[in-house]
Formats: C-alpha cells, sequence, structure tokens
C-alpha cells in the first residue's frame, strides 16, 4: 500500500501541534497517502484561468477609519486564560525563540 | 586573516504611526499597563474577524514612494501559520505573495560616492505580543499585539558595517521625517536583522549566510557585521565551514553568539487570508498620499546649501523637522536666509527649549519673523539687544518696529547722529587721539567704548566704528 | 397552552391584544424541550437570562415586529456574551464569551429571546452531528435516526417545534442537509449576507449563517432580522435594505428554472429523484419551465471542499492552545507541552483529523499543488454558476443523495462524510444563497428536501419559488405525528 514516511507524518503533526501516537501516525502514513490521491483529482481539471477566488464576495471593502475603540478592562483580558500573573497571561517557559517577525 | 568579500542584506521592521492597530481598533501604544490596549480581536479570540485601517494602507503606501518603490494596485494579504505564544492566534497576518511595495531603492553616501541600496520589498504585517522570560515562566502582554508593522527587506547588496549602518541611518531619517515610524530602536519600534555572508571572489557563489536577529542600535548593527564577518573569516581561513545559523548580538559580550542553527525551511503553510479581500490600490489614492510627503531631508540639505547656509547650520536644522519646516514655508519670500537660518537655532531654539515649546505655538508669525530678521540684517538689532527683547517678540503680537520702540533699544543707525557723538567724543579725549595715532590699539577700543556710552549702547557698533575710523584718520 | 403551535401571525396578535406575554412564550419552549430532553437539541439553555429578558419585554411596546418576544435557539458555534458558546468542543466545554456576535446583537435588536444553544458537530465538523462532544442530536421524526449535521441541535429543535426559530451555520451544507433530514425550511444565505463576526470560524471563506424555521415565510421573516452590512466583517456585504418575504405568493409562470443532470444521477436514491420530478412536474404545471442543463465541475466541488475548508480549518483551529482561553492541561512542562496536551485531549478525533489533513495539504509544496489550484478552480466553477445564471432565475435539486440514516451507521469513512454534502457543497464553493424546502417523505416516512439555489443576493427569488412550492405540496410537516414519537 501507498503511503508516506513517518518523518512526513511527524512533520505535519508537530506543524499542527498534534500528538500522534504509534497507532495514529501508521494510519496518517496510509490515511493522507490517499487523501493526496483523492485530491489528485483537481489535476485533472484543465482550461481554467489562473485568477483565484480568495472569498466569493469581492467586496466594496471599505477600511476602518484610524480612530480608537473601546477595549478591554484587563481583568477581562485575564478573565478566560487558564494563568496568569499580575495583569499578564502566563504560560510556561518557552525555550526555543519566536519564529516569526 | 585573508581578505573576503562581504554580502548583507538588512531587513527592518517598523512600527507604523497610527492612531490604532492594524486589524482592530484598539489603541497602538507604548508604555502603558500590561493589556490595557486590547480588545478581542488582538487576543485573537473565537469569532473575530481582522478591519483593515486605512491609514496603515497610507502609511504603507508612503513609505513605499519614498524608498522608490514600486506599488502594486491589487494586493490581498496572507496567513503565515506558527506556533508561539507571542502569536495570538497562531497565525501572523501578512503579506507574502503581493508586498505593497517592490523594486524600490535607497540612496546613500559611502565615502563620497553616492551607492544605491536597492529594496527587494516591502510589505505590512502585524506586530506580535511581548513577551517576558521570567525564570520558569513567561508573561504575555498583549498591548503590542496588531500593532502595524512595515517589514522593508533589501537585496544583499552591502559589502561592509558601515554601509548597513549608513543605510539604516538613512533610512530612519527618511521615515521618522516623513511621519512613517517613530523609529525608536531603543523601544523597539524599529527593528533590524542582518544577514551575512563572505566569498573570497567576486564570481563565487554567496557564502553561507548567518542572520543576526534584533539588534538594538544602529551601531550595533555595523559592530556586529565586522564581527561576524572576522568569525566567518577565521573558520574559512582555518578551512572549515559552518551551518547556516541564526544568531544574536550580545552587548556585554560585544560580539554575536549562536541562537540555533536553521532548519532546512520553515514550514509556514502560507496562504491567502480569507477574512480580508482583495485591496485595491488607486492612482488617485497614491497621489492623495505622495502630497502628503514633506520635502525629504537630502532635497532641504541641498536647498538649504544653495541659499548659502553653511553646512554645520543645515545639519542642525535638518536635524530639527519643525523649525526646517517653518523655514521652508519662506523659501519663496526675500529672505536675508543665512540670518533666518541662524536666528532659529540660536536665540529661538534656546528659547523654545527653555520653555518646551514648538515654533508654530509661539506668536512669531512668519510675517513677524520676517520683519525680525530684515532687522537683524540691516543692523537695527543687535544679537546683544534681541536677546534682551526675544521673549516679548515670542509673546507679544506687535511688530518688532514697535517693540523695540518702547523698550528704547532703537540702533541708531542714522549716520549723522553717530558722527556727532563721534565729533564729540574725539574732541574730549585727545590724549587717546594721539595714542591711536602713535599707534596703540587700545586706544581705539577706549574711544569707541566712549561712543557707545555717550549713545547710550544704542549706536550700531558696526557703523560707529567705521565712522570713528574715519573721523580719526581724516 | 400550545402558542407555539400557531401561526406567526396569530402569535403576535395574542402579544399586541396582550392576551399573552412573552413571558408566556418562553415558558411554553422550555417545557416542549424539557418534554424532548432525549433528542438531546440543546448544548446549553439559557433559562434564567431568557426570563428576564421576557420580563423586561413587558416594558416595551410590541409594535410591528413579528418577531418581538419569540424565542429563539442558536447554535453554539456562534458566541453569545456571557453565555456558554462550546462549539461541541471539550474544548471549549467552559468557555463564557466576552462579546456577542453581530448576529446576536441584531437578535436582540429585534427583541428576540435566546433560549438556549444547539448541539452541533464539534467545530461543526461533520455532517451527522456524531462528533459533538456532547452526544448526537435525534431525529424527532425517528429516533434511531440523525438529524444531520452540523447544524443537527438546531434542525432538530425546529422538528421537534420546541420553537419556532433557530440559527444554523453552513460552511458545506450544515444548514441545508439538516433542514432536508428533519423536514424544515433551511436558507445558506448569500456569502457575506450576514455578518460573520462572533461565528467561530471553520472555513472563513465558505461559512455563513442562516435561518432555519418550520416554514418559508418564518425563514424569509428570520432573515430580514439578521441581514446587513457589518464593519467588522470585511467579507460582508453591503447591500441596500430588503424585505425577503416581498415575492412570497407571487406568481411563478416564466420562471426559468435549471436542473442539473449531475444532480438527478445515480448518486441520488430513486425515492428522492421521484419527489424531485414531482416538484418539477408541479412547477411546470403553473407555468415554470425547468431544463435539464450540464454544469461543469459540480463533481470536483467535493475534492474542492476537501482543500479548502480543511486547509482554512486547520489555521483557525490553531489559535485553540490552552493560553488565552478554554480548556489547558494543568502543570505542562514546557510550552510544547501545553499545545500538545491540551490540543490532544481538547479536540475530538474527527476535528484532529481534519487539521492533521489541512496542515498536510498547506504544506510544503502542497499549498501551490493542491491549494492555489483549488482557488483557481473555484474561481471558475463561480463563473458557471454565472453562466447559468445568465439564462436562468433558479437552479433546483435534491438537497442530499438519501434520506437520514441510522445514527449507528459506521461513521469512521472519513470520505463518506463529506458525500452526504456532496449536492450542496458546489453552493458554498460559489458563495450563492440556497434553500432546503419539504417536498415529500421516503420509505418510512422520513423526509425528502428539495435543494434550491439562487444567484447571489437573490434570496427573494428562492423564497417565491418556495413558498409556492409549499402551498401547493401542502405536507403535513409535524414530526410529532409520526410513530416514534411522544
Amino acid at each position: 500500500m501507498e503511503k508516506l514516511t513517518r518523518e512526513e507524518v511527524l512533520h505535519v503533526a508537530h506543524l499542527a501541534r498534534i500528538k500522534v501516537d504509534e497507532e495514529e501516525i501508521e494510519k496518517y502514513q496510509v490515511e493522507l497517502k490517499q487523501l493526496l490521491n483523492d485530491v489528485d483529482k483537481i489535476k485533472e481539471v484543465k482550461g481554467y484561468d489562473d485568477e483565484r477566488m480568495i472569498a466569493p464576495w469581492q467586496a466594496d471593502t471599505t477600511p476602518r477609519e484610524d480612530i480608537a475603540g473601546e477595549m478591554l478592562n484587563p481583568k477581562e483580558v485575564l478573565k478566560n486564560a487558564p494563568k496568569h500573573s499580575g495583569n499578564y497571561i502566563e504560560v510556561p517557559i518557552v525555550i526555543s525563540e519566536s519564529e516569526g517577525a | 586573516m585573508s581578505n573576503y568579500i562581504p554580502t548583507i542584506g538588512i531587513e527592518v521592521h517598523c512600527e507604523l504611526k497610527t492612531n490604532t492597530k492594524i486589524f482592530s481598533n484598539s489603541v497602538n501604544g507604548y508604555g502603558q499597563m500590561a493589556n490595557s490596549l486590547t480588545n478581542v480581536i488582538d487576543l485573537g479570540y473565537p469569532g473575530t474577524l481582522p478591519t483593515l485601517n486605512q491609514e496603515v494602507l497610507n502609511l504603507a503606501i508612503k513609505a513605499a514612494l519614498i524608498l522608490n518603490c514600486k506599488i502594486r494596485r491589487q494586493m490581498h494579504f496572507d496567513r503565515k501559520n506558527y506556533f508561539y505564544p507571542d502569536n495570538p492566534k497562531n497565525y501572523q497576518i501578512t503579506q507574502a505573495e503581493t508586498p505593497i511595495g517592490y523594486d524600490g531603492y535607497v540612496e546613500i553616501t559611502v565615502n563620497g560616492k553616492k551607492k544605491k541600496i536597492e529594496i527587494e520589498e516591502m510589505h505590512i504585517e502585524e506586530d506580535t505580543c511581548k513577551s517576558t522570560h521570567r525564570g520558569e515562566k513567561t508573561l504575555l502582554d498583549f498591548n503590542r499585539a496588531g500593532v502595524p508593522l512595515i517589514e522593508i527587506v533589501t537585496k544583499p547588496c552591502m559589502e561592509s558595517g558601515e554601509e548597513a549602518k549608513l543605510y539604516l541611518e538613512k533610512l530612519k531619517e527618511l521615515l521618522f521625517y516623513s511621519d512613517v515610524s517613530d523609529c525608536k530602536m531603543e523601544e523597539g519600534s524599529m527593528r533590524a536583522d542582518a544577514n551575512v555572508s563572505i566569498r573570497k571572489n567576486i564570481d563565487d557563489e554567496y557564502g553561507t549566510k548567518a542572520e543576526i536577529k534584533n539588534i538594538g542600535s544602529i551601531s550595533n548593527v555595523k559592530l556586529s557585521i565586522e564581527k561576524e564577518i572576522e568569525r566567518q573569516s577565521k573558520i574559512y581561513d582555518n578551512g572549515e565551514t559552518f551551518l547556516p545559523q541564526t544568531r544574536r548580538f550580545d552587548d556585554k559580550l560585544n560580539d554575536t553568539v549562536l541562537m540555533r542553527v536553521k532548519e532546512t525551511g520553515n514550514d509556514y503553510r502560507y496562504f491567502p487570508e480569507p477574512d480580508i479581500p482583495y485591496v485595491i490600490l488607486t492612482d488617485e489614492q497614491i497621489a492623495e498620499v505622495r502630497k502628503t510627503i514633506p520635502m525629504l531631508p537630502d532635497e532641504r540639505r541641498e536647498k538649504y546649501l544653495s541659499l548659502g547656509i553653511n553646512e554645520k547650520i543645515t545639519e542642525k536644522l535638518v536635524g530639527n523637522r519643525s523649525l526646517s519646516d517653518y523655514l521652508n514655508n519662506l523659501l519663496d519670500k526675500k529672505l536675508d536666509f543665512k540670518t533666518a537660518a541662524n536666528l532659529l537655532l540660536g536665540d529661538i531654539s534656546f528659547y523654545l527649549n527653555k520653555n518646551e515649546l514648538e515654533i508654530t505655538d509661539t506668536k512669531l508669525t512668519p510675517t513677524r519673523f520676517i520683519e525680525l530678521v530684515d532687522n537683524m540684517s540691516n543692523k537695527t538689532l543687535t544679537s546683544k539687544n534681541l536677546k534682551d527683547i526675544l521673549d516679548t517678540i515670542m509673546e507679544s503680537d506687535k511688530t518688532i518696529k514697535e517693540i523695540v520702540k518702547e523698550t528704547g533699544i532703537e540702533n541708531i543707525t542714522d549716520d549723522n547722529a553717530i558722527k556727532e557723538i563721534v565729533q564729540k567724543v574725539i574732541s574730549e579725549n585727545p590724549d587717546s587721539v594721539t595714542d591711536y595715532k602713535a599707534g596703540k590699539d587700545r586706544a581705539i577700543k577706549y574711544l569707541m567704548g566712549q561712543v557707545m556710552k555717550e549713545s547710550k549702547g544704542s549706536a550700531n557698533p558696526a557703523m560707529a566704528m567705521d565712522i570713528l575710523k574715519e573721523e580719526l584718520n581724516k | 397552552m400550545k402558542y407555539l403551535d400557531k401561526t406567526i401571525e396569530e402569535i403576535h396578535n395574542a402579544l399586541k391584544t396582550k392576551e399573552i406575554k412573552p413571558i408566556d412564550l418562553v415558558e411554553e419552549a422550555f417545557e416542549r424541550i424539557e418534554k424532548n430532553k432525549d433528542l438531546n437539541a440543546y448544548i446549553t439553555l439559557n433559562k434564567e437570562e431568557a426570563l428576564k429578558k421576557a420580563k423586561s419585554l413587558e416594558e416595551k411596546e410590541v409594535g410591528d415586529n413579528l418577531l418581538f418576544g419569540l424565542p429563539i435557539a442558536v447554535k453554539d458555534n456562534i458566541v453569545t456574551k456571557d453565555l456558554k458558546t462550546t462549539c461541541a468542543s471539550h474544548i471549549l466545554d467552559n468557555f463564557i464569551p466576552i462579546y456577542n456576535a453581530t448576529v446576536v446583537e441584531k437578535l436582540e435588536q429585534n427583541d428576540m429571546i435566546i433560549i438556549g444553544k444547539t448541539n452541533m458537530d464539534e467545530f461543526a465538523m461533520g455532517s451527522s452531528s456524531r462528533t459533538s462532544y456532547f452526544g448526537a442530536p435525534k431525529n424527532p421524526w425517528n429516533k434511531e435516526k440523525i438529524s444531520g449535521g452540523s447544524s443537527g441541535g438546531s434542525a432538530t429543535t425546529i422538528a421537534a417545534r420546541d420553537v419556532l426559530f433557530a440559527l444554523g451555520t453552513d460552511t458545506g451544507g450544515s444548514i441545508r442537509q439538516p433542514a432536508s433530514y428533519t423536514g424544515i425550511v433551511g436558507m445558506k444565505p448569500t456569502y457575506g449576507r450576514v455578518s460573520r463576526y462572533g461565528l467561530i470560524a471553520f472555513a472563513s471563506s465558505l461559512d455563513q449563517i442562516g435561518p432555519m424555521t418550520r416554514n418559508v415565510y418564518e425563514n424569509a421573516l428570520l432573515l430580514n432580522a439578521i441581514v446587513g452590512h457589518d464593519d467588522k466583517d470585511l467579507t460582508s456585504a453591503n447591500k441596500e435594505k430588503e424585505d425577503f418575504t416581498r415575492l412570497i405568493n407571487k406568481d411563478i409562470s416564466g420562471m426559468k428554472i435549471a436542473l442539473p443532470s449531475y444532480f438527478m444521477s445515480d448518486i441520488v436514491t430513486e425515492e428522492i429523484r421521484n419527489e424531485v420530478e414531482k416538484a418539477k412536474k408541479v412547477l411546470e404545471e403553473n407555468g415554470a419551465t425547468v431544463d435539464i442543463i450540464d454544469m461543469k465541475y459540480l463533481d470536483k466541488a467535493v475534492t474542492l471542499y476537501q482543500i479548502i475548508a480543511m486547509g482554512e480549518a486547520s489555521s483557525n483551529l490553531a489559535r485553540f492552545d490552552g493560553i488565552r482561553y478554554g480548556f489547558s492541561v494543568e502543570n505542562p512542562k514546557n510550552i510544547d507541552d501545553l499545545y500538545l496536551e491540551t490540543r490532544k485531549i481538547g479536540f475530538g478525533k474527527e476535528v484532529k483529523r481534519r487539521i492533521m489533513v489541512g496542515s498536510y495539504l498547506l504544506s510544503g509544496e502542497n499549498a501551490k499543488i493542491y491549494y492555489n489550484k483549488a482557488l483557481s478552480i473555484r474561481d471558475d466553477m463561480k463563473k458557471e454558476f454565472d453562466k447559468v445564471f445568465a439564462d436562468y432565475d433558479l437552479i433546483i435539486g435534491p438537497t442530499t443523495t438519501t434520506t437520514a440514516y441510522n445514527l449507528t451507521d459506521p461513521m469512521d469513512d472519513p470520505s463518506k462524510s463529506f458525500m452526504d454534502d456532496v449536492l450542496v457543497i458546489p453552493v458554498n464553493m460559489a458563495g450563492l444563497p440556497g434553500l432546503s424546502l419539504p417536498i415529500g417523505f421516503g420509505k418510512s416516512h422520513m423526509p425528502i428536501g428539495l435543494h434550491i439555489i439562487g444567484n447571489s443576493f437573490e434570496e427573494a427569488k428562492i423564497y417565491q419559488l418556495a413558498s409556492f412550492l409549499e402551498k401547493e405540496l401542502n405536507l403535513d410537516l409535524d414530526s410529532r405525528k409520526g410513530d416514534n414519537n411522544v
């Protein structure tokens, strides 16, 4: 049976922060490959133009004026946060550096 | 150490000077109580959607124009997906595919020669939240989350730390001058990363790249690049190699230190942000923004030098945007610009600093300023006298003439009036006249003092001296 | 008291003449919900607040608003301030929102009373509501059967006649398919008609909120109340206000209707095709023309859906990380541990599967090969619909390929669940409005729905046709008269 490698599955699981056990790794090796074969169907589609639809309604988008609105009180910010300390939301120690901006 | 050719590219993030955040209407502010400048959008609450701040588009267009970029007329935003606690939605909204600006340049002068630093692209994105590491935990403050940024990416076209420094100084000056950003590196509203590689010959491929992240000041950018070039040179000299890596500048060690070796290709799973439809920019819109660009520093420099203002005063003037603007408003007037510039940067600056005022906050209207400059250049007013009446000038609506008259310090510029006084002094001090004729320098100073005393300080000193010499030499 | 079985006008008049008060309607609704508890239509009831709201409405003039004082059920992926909103997921099972969705504000403005939050597939991912953390709702026509999904709870409560009004959401058929399975009227409006602000996103470019009701007129009334441009949603359309009931009961003669051959192919059971044929005949007898047409791309819609919906979902659900809100594991060792354990315990199987699929389809080169190509084909699919609408007023077809199946049917075939929605997904792809109308019953008296698709922003025309058929067919759609009911 065609399948993805373990590493490929683990890579995706890491990107998505989804924990997978041995059984699930094997399941995804097959399932993701099948899915890929499935969606390969779109390669059969020919003759469409390159224009992409980001959203169906190409809105008459009017950006917002730069005027400040209401903000949350720090208490409200913390209300739903599982852990906080002072006015801050707290998370366990972050080892790696941000990958982003 | 052998000689290598360094190649340097710089990425700069600048926070835009808006009232509100890019995708929400909470305040874009610095130094406030933690988590006091947020709303549900900044926190990435379930169900929230981004809105788009028009001023962000305007400032980005402005920056693109100033950096000589081409501007994309149809663009969209993309999601950059990665998990990190400072990234509230665990995706960042950015422009990966259609940056608003591209193919631009900034001109710098290196060793007297002009060089264009090419800008690859400039895009809009949102800032992350601020995280502080404290022992076993990390604290999150979302005030910065969603603050608008532009990221400006150069081509790998610089060859030294000095060039990088000049580029950053120029960039900072331009963006600050045009009110795009505060550009305060110490507050993080401007942040720079440098990509550094070296190679032996110009025909070789680029060497292995090291990225130096989040350097805290322009001088440290220069220093860290120089240190990095040195580090890489040593490695190659020893016949060794290294892996592409991310480093940071440690200001205690005064050197770059390794953060991590780069994994092969980050997998950010970019895709177009479906919550924000295509943004279309029109020529009219861009033209409107263009009108808001002030005269830029280099143009000002050229202008001031051509008006005969010296280099030192010119630099000072360019360094003071509001005084420079004030003067620029008078450029079409007939005016002694040298005197005007001296006045602005001298007594007037002193007054403004002392009172913590902007010139536009004072009563020194352009008309009154022109009158003041005229009075100075035709020597009706001396700088000594000016000091006595400056406060009144800055704080009243009266004409300069009226003020001078009221305070009785009007310079006697009438030739005959001065002549009379001079003749009187000469006739009353025959000894000094003799001394003068015998070549004693001190004598003329004494006589001059007597003239000023007789005139109660109101004689124009230059004129008085001329007339005194004339009379003595008769 | 049986006010909730009366017509909307009758109820309105009773309120107006003070024969009843809003609180009577609320109490009656809760009695019914209590009686139908085993249908598992609700995740959270809003009893205390609903009664309070009803009381407060006594101070207010009833006026001409037909919706005044009426109870409404809201799908649990629409955020309600201070009222638990779970998305039928463990990861949000204690989540109390601190703001209201725009539609919820609109219900408030219309003096409607939110009675509770309805059951659904977890994060709307499913077509039978069986992925709910709180167990599946049951079909009031036959409790062995599914109510469909993902808006299964909203469909159930309407079909059971607990209340007259419910809100559902539709990403790939999630309003229309359960409406069809339960014999009610469900409308997915044009993308952009109803603000998505406060709808917990599954697939942002497909999601749309819509009304689910026992009849066409009430459906149009509720749509009237929830549409409108919203500054908080950049994809919200800025259209002039219109009355969606205005064409109801208007003559349909001369209407040009298209029936794509794909919709009548053997992917659809014969009994359903027969009912659609009957409806077609009724339309033709009344002066409308119905042409069988061929359309490109319809058979590709599910594939596009898999790529686009899963891709967007994997990104939309990244925010559930145990940091700012929602479930979070105790004492994680480090940040990655917090992410992994929270998401492992917080999300159900199907949700995790779709996040994996979506992440995979966007990772590395896949985004270019699949995602971008899907967006291009999607654009062409919309153009294909545009071509049809250049010649036709409406498109019809069956809503589903079968009637509601058993709750115990296997659910481990991942692609089967999308095939349930094969007929309704193209409408989401093109952003069009679509409505499911009950038109008959299959074996063991399970309801069958007709899918009516309109051009963008032509919901009124859909209601025109639907109301006409509703009147002509005059079906008894009260599930409580069936064999298996209380």
